[in-house]
Formats: C-alpha cells, sequence, structure tokens
C-alpha cells in the first residue's frame, strides 16, 4: 500500500468532492482537497474526518486507521499547492465551462504524468477533456452517492483518452476498493442512463392513476426485489436533482422518456423535493440522509 | 375463515403448481385440471419436489408436506371442478385456448362461482368475454416463483363487479401476499413498468454502451438490485418477454414495449436464456 501510495487531489469539497476525498484518503493516499474559499474547505474536510471518526466507532476503521486517513488529507484553496499530484479528481458542480477551466488551469501547474479523472454524471467527458491541452490524461469516473459506502464506479474514457490513462485509473479506482465496470462517454453512461426512464415510467404511472405511491412502491420491492420503491427513492435522491439529471439527458438525447414528468416540476416548485426538506411523496419527520 | 375454499386451478405448469401449493398451504381444498394424466403426474411430482426442497432447508416440516399435498388434487375430468368456489386460469398464453377452456369451466361450475386468469399478456377483459355473467370474472396475476413472490396483481377488467376486487384482494392476504389492485393495461403494473426498462437495456447492450456483465453489475452495484436486467432476462425466458412485449406493443403502439431487433433475432436463433444454455450472460454469449 505505501509504496503504491499516490498524492491525490479532490477538487471540489461539496457532497461527492468530499466523499471521493475520503475514498483516497482512507486508502492510504496522500490527499488534498481543494475548494475555492476556506469556509468550504473547511466542511469537506470536517465531513471527511466525521465519516472517518463514525467508521472507526463502527469497527470498520481500526483506530490507527482512523486516525492516519485523517492526519492523511489536508485542504486549500490555491490550485499551485496541487503541482505534486499524481491523480487529479475534478468533483466540482455540473458546469462545463468551470470544469474545463480548471483543467486548463492544472495543465500549467501538475505534472505531464498526471492522471486527470471527472466526476461528471451528465456532461460529456470529452467535451470536459477538450479544457485540458492533453486530452489525452483524462478520464470519466463516475461514483455513486454516497461515494465512501458505494462500491460502483463507472468509467469512460473520451475519444482521445490514452491506454495508459485508461489503465492507470482502473488501476487507481481497484487501490481505492472501487468495483469498475467499462462504459462508453455517452449520457447517464450505465446506470442513469436506465434508472431515469424508469423513474420517470414510475411517476408517469402513479399520475396516471395505475395505482398509488404506497401500491407501486410495494409492487416494484415486492415483485422485482429492489431494495426500495421508485418513490422511496427518489425522495432520497431529491426531486430537483432527478429533475436536473433528467432534463441534462432529455436534453441531449432529445427523447421524451428522459423528459421529467409535470408531476416532478410541480414538486419541486413546491419545495417538496424529498428528505431533504422533510416531504416529497412521503412526509419526514427525520430529513437527515443515510443517518448521518 | 377463507374467501374461497374450494379451488380450481386450469393448468399444473410452473405458474398452477406454484399457485396450487399457495392456495392449499392457506387450507384451501384445491383440484388441478391437466389435458392428460402424464401432464398431472409431472405437475405432482413438481409440486413434491419443490416441498421437498422446502423441508430439506427446514422451511416446511413433513406432515405440513403432507397436509399441503394432501389438499392437492390432479384431475384430467372438468366436471371434478364442479363444487369450485373460485376457478384460477394458469394455462399457456394463447387468447384461442384460454377463451374456449374459460367457457367450457364456467359451462360446469355453479352460477356465483368466481373466475380468474393468471394472464400476464392477454387482456383480462377480453377473457372475459368467454364467461356468462362477466361481472365474476378479474385477473389474479401471480409471479414467478408464486409461493415466494410477495405480491399478487388484483385486475379487474372493465366487466368487473367492484366488490369482487376486495374479495380477491382479501384471498389473496389469505395466502400471505400482498395484493396490489391495478387496471386491466397492457403489462398491468409491473410489466408495464419492467418491460420499457429491460427493452431499453436490451438495446443499450446492442449499442455496445458496455459488456452484459458490466451492465447487469453497475444496476446490482448502483441500484441495490438482487438481479441485473440480463441476468433477469435469462431467467425470464427471452422469448416470454419477447412474446409479453409484443402482446403490449401491439396493444397500445407504444414503441417502448416493441421487441428489440436482438431480441427477436436471438429468440429466432433458439437463443432463449438460461432454459436453453445460452442467453445475454449464458457462456455462448449472444454477441
Amino acid at each position: 500500500m505505501i509504496s503504491a501510495s499516490k498524492t491525490v487531489a479532490v477538487l471540489g469539497a461539496g457532497t461527492m468532492g468530499s466523499g471521493i476525498a475520503t475514498v483516497a484518503t482512507r486508502a492510504g493516499h496522500r490527499t488534498l482537497l481543494y475548494d475555492l474559499t476556506e469556509d468550504q474547505v473547511e466542511r469537506g474536510l470536517a465531513t471527511v474526518r466525521a465519516f472517518l471518526d463514525k467508521s472507526v466507532q463502527l469497527g470498520r476503521l481500526s483506530a490507527e486507521q482512523g486516525t492516519a486517513a485523517s492526519a492523511g488529507i489536508s485542504g486549500t484553496t490555491d490550485l499551485k499547492d496541487l503541482s505534486g499530484s499524481d491523480v487529479v479528481i475534478e468533483a466540482v458542480y455540473e458546469d462545463l465551462a468551470v470544469k474545463k477551466a480548471l483543467f486548463g488551469e492544472l495543465d500549467e501547474i501538475v505534472s505531464e504524468t498526471a492522471l486527470f479523472q471527472t466526476n461528471t454524471s451528465t456532461l460529456s467527458v470529452t467535451a470536459i477533456a477538450s479544457g485540458s491541452r492533453r486530452p489525452e490524461r483524462v478520464v470519466g469516473t463516475h461514483y455513486c452517492n454516497p461515494a465512501p459506502l458505494m462500491k460502483l464506479v463507472e468509467v469512460a474514457d473520451g475519444p482521445y483518452t490514452a491506454d495508459w490513462a485508461h489503465s492507470a485509473t482502473e488501476e487507481y479506482l481497484r487501490s481505492v476498493g472501487k468495483t469498475v465496470v467499462v462504459t462508453k462517454d455517452r449520457p447517464g453512461f450505465i446506470v442513469n442512463r436506465f434508472l431515469i426512464p424508469w423513474e420517470n415510467s414510475c411517476i408517469r404511472a402513479l399520475e396516471a392513476g395505475l395505482g398509488t405511491k404506497e401500491s407501486i412502491d410495494a409492487a416494484v420491492t415486492g415483485a422485482l426485489g429492489h431494495p426500495m420503491g421508485p418513490f422511496r427513492l427518489l425522495d432520497i435522491v431529491g426531486l430537483d436533482i432527478h429533475q436536473q439529471v433528467a432534463t441534462r439527458l432529455y436534453e441531449q438525447l432529445r427523447e421524451p422518456r428522459f423528459f421529467p414528468p409535470p408531476m416532478v416540476e410541480r414538486m419541486v416548485a413546491a419545495g417538496d423535493l424529498g428528505r431533504k426538506t422533510g416531504r416529497g411523496f412521503y412526509t419526514y419527520d427525520d430529513t437527515r440522509l443515510f443517518g448521518s | 375463515m377463507l374467501e374461497f375454499e374450494k379451488v380450481a386451478v386450469l393448468g399444473f405448469g410452473t405458474m398452477g403448481t406454484g399457485i396450487a401449493q399457495l392456495a392449499a398451504q392457506a387450507g384451501c381444498e384445491v383440484t388441478v385440471l391437466e389435458t392428460d394424466q402424464a401432464r398431472v403426474e409431472a405437475g405432482s411430482s413438481a409440486l413434491g419436489a419443490f416441498l421437498d426442497e422446502g423441508v430439506r432447508r427446514g422451511k416446511v416440516t413433513a406432515e405440513r408436506r403432507a397436509e399441503i399435498l394432501a389438499r392437492i388434487k390432479g384431475t384430467t375430468a372438468i366436471e371434478d371442478l364442479a363444487d369450485a368456489e373460485l376457478v384460477i386460469e394458469a394455462v399457456s398464453e394463447r387468447r384461442d385456448v384460454k377463451l374456449t377452456l374459460l367457457a367450457q369451466v364456467a359451462g360446469v361450475v355453479g352460477g356465483e362461482a368466481v373466475i380468474t386468469t393468471n394472464t400476464s399478456a392477454l387482456s383480462v377483459s377480453d377473457l372475459a368475454t368467454a364467461v356468462p355473467r362477466p361481472e365474476r370474472f378479474a385477473g389474479l396475476h401471480f409471479f414467478n416463483p408464486a409461493p415466494l413472490m410477495k405480491i399478487i396483481e388484483v385486475v379487474r377488467a372493465v366487466q368487473t363487479a367492484p366488490e369482487l376486487a376486495d374479495r380477491l384482494a382479501d384471498f389473496a392476504r389469505a395466502l400471505g401476499k400482498e395484493p396490489v389492485l391495478v387496471k386491466d393495461r397492457p403489462g398491468f403494473l409491473i410489466n408495464r413498468l419492467l418491460m420499457p426498462y429491460l427493452n431499453d437495456v436490451i438495446q443499450g447492450y446492442d449499442d455496445e454502451l458496455a459488456t452484459a456483465e458490466d451492465i447487469d453489475t453497475a444496476l446490482k452495484l448502483g441500484l441495490g438490485y438482487k438481479l441485473g436486467p440480463l441476468e433477469l432476462l435469462d431467467m425470464i425466458g427471452l422469448d416470454v418477454h419477447e412474446h409479453a412485449t409484443r402482446s403490449a406493443y401491439d396493444a397500445t403502439l407504444d414503441p417502448a414495449f416493441a421487441p428489440p431487433p436482438l431480441l427477436q433475432a436471438m429468440v429466432a436463433a433458439g437463443i432463449l436464456g438460461n432454459k436453453s444454455g445460452a442467453g445475454f450472460r449464458g457462456k455462448e454469449n449472444a454477441r
């Protein structure tokens, strides 16, 4: 582990960024968490350390591992501090211009052989890679939320991604304990590509009166063995996030089944975004997600 | 108190066997109709084997197994169904076969007997026309394997009397299942949602989005599904899925139900999933 230890920079200290940073430092990589303001960085680091402490409490990590992982991560608001990175993982918000600009700036700072990974969920890896003068080093790595708990990472190359970058990415993801599936740079990769139309058709079935939210959830869990029904899942994901992802996929694919049904727009307009607001398809007293 | 004590099951195939077992477990006297003695025996031995497995795993006692089997009688004589209070039709998914059989059975059972179909791909309202007084007709859609799956779709045909759906829902609960009341639309609820998703995955696979294994892995790990969609298709049988989704397409002209070209080609080639030894995930991959 030590000999293979790398220096990993994570750009963006939000939910996904801090999760991905947790994954990196937990596996023994020297990890740097970057964001625009001290505040954002501190909040991100606190999230990482809280997760690690909880893992120690639950016995998933030994006390030494927890201490080492907490000590192995630091934060910065200065891109120049990332100069020694072997792996740069971009997890900022879904804005193409911002993502491209970051990779362009980092071209000047990191070594020629540093790997660039982008955690985009709805943008094109190809488009993001065009922000770097060396698009051959850019690979799409889409983590699932919460990143420290979900084993899956979807890996998608752009047309210019080099073989060395792809294999180094797979090797890195294995070093942090992830299961890799290889897909193409297409909207939604695998999971969202199939999940979004599925969720939309469940919402349309509800709109059409084919069942109630309870009966559809019960039918899906009972007959298909899914861990939760579509409406419980949408409440956890957030109706606003579903709307955003679905709309972005629709804009690229122009297939109506990706477009969020009217019910979603009404719920978002009403502020009924799911668990995080206390009301979505169901109502909640406890708005915390994942028991954190 | 059971809503129906004497139950007739039409067909001793996979679904008929599971349904007969469920009804007998709940305490019903069950008569299963088949076309010849060999099929009656095949059904009985499949049922015995399923319960043996339950005994081996400690889920059922040997006494309970004997008790359940004693409540199930196979027959080839339609007159043996005369005193049935509830008929559950579970023969092959062919409209003409079902219509003929339902008319014959309606001529034998009492005028108050409730008659249901376990069809998954045909219109319940259409099948109801085979029966005099179709207000006593409804769909009772079990999932495979019936003894294990927790859901039963209670399908209201356009002719179904409103209170009948409630009686059938009570009966489903007596079988230990959760009833889901659904309209008579192609695919009812679950298959209506499932078929476009499976078609979508087949097309994505044919479009080389990823390997079959990686598609299944992504959806299992990403969404916590027990089975990936392509493994599920291999289990269901590609021919069974093709027939169901084609029926829904014919009834709706909704392209989401149109059987994808790769599915049609695999079925034509006899690549049907687990039962044929090759499918999406079989050793001899489709591509």
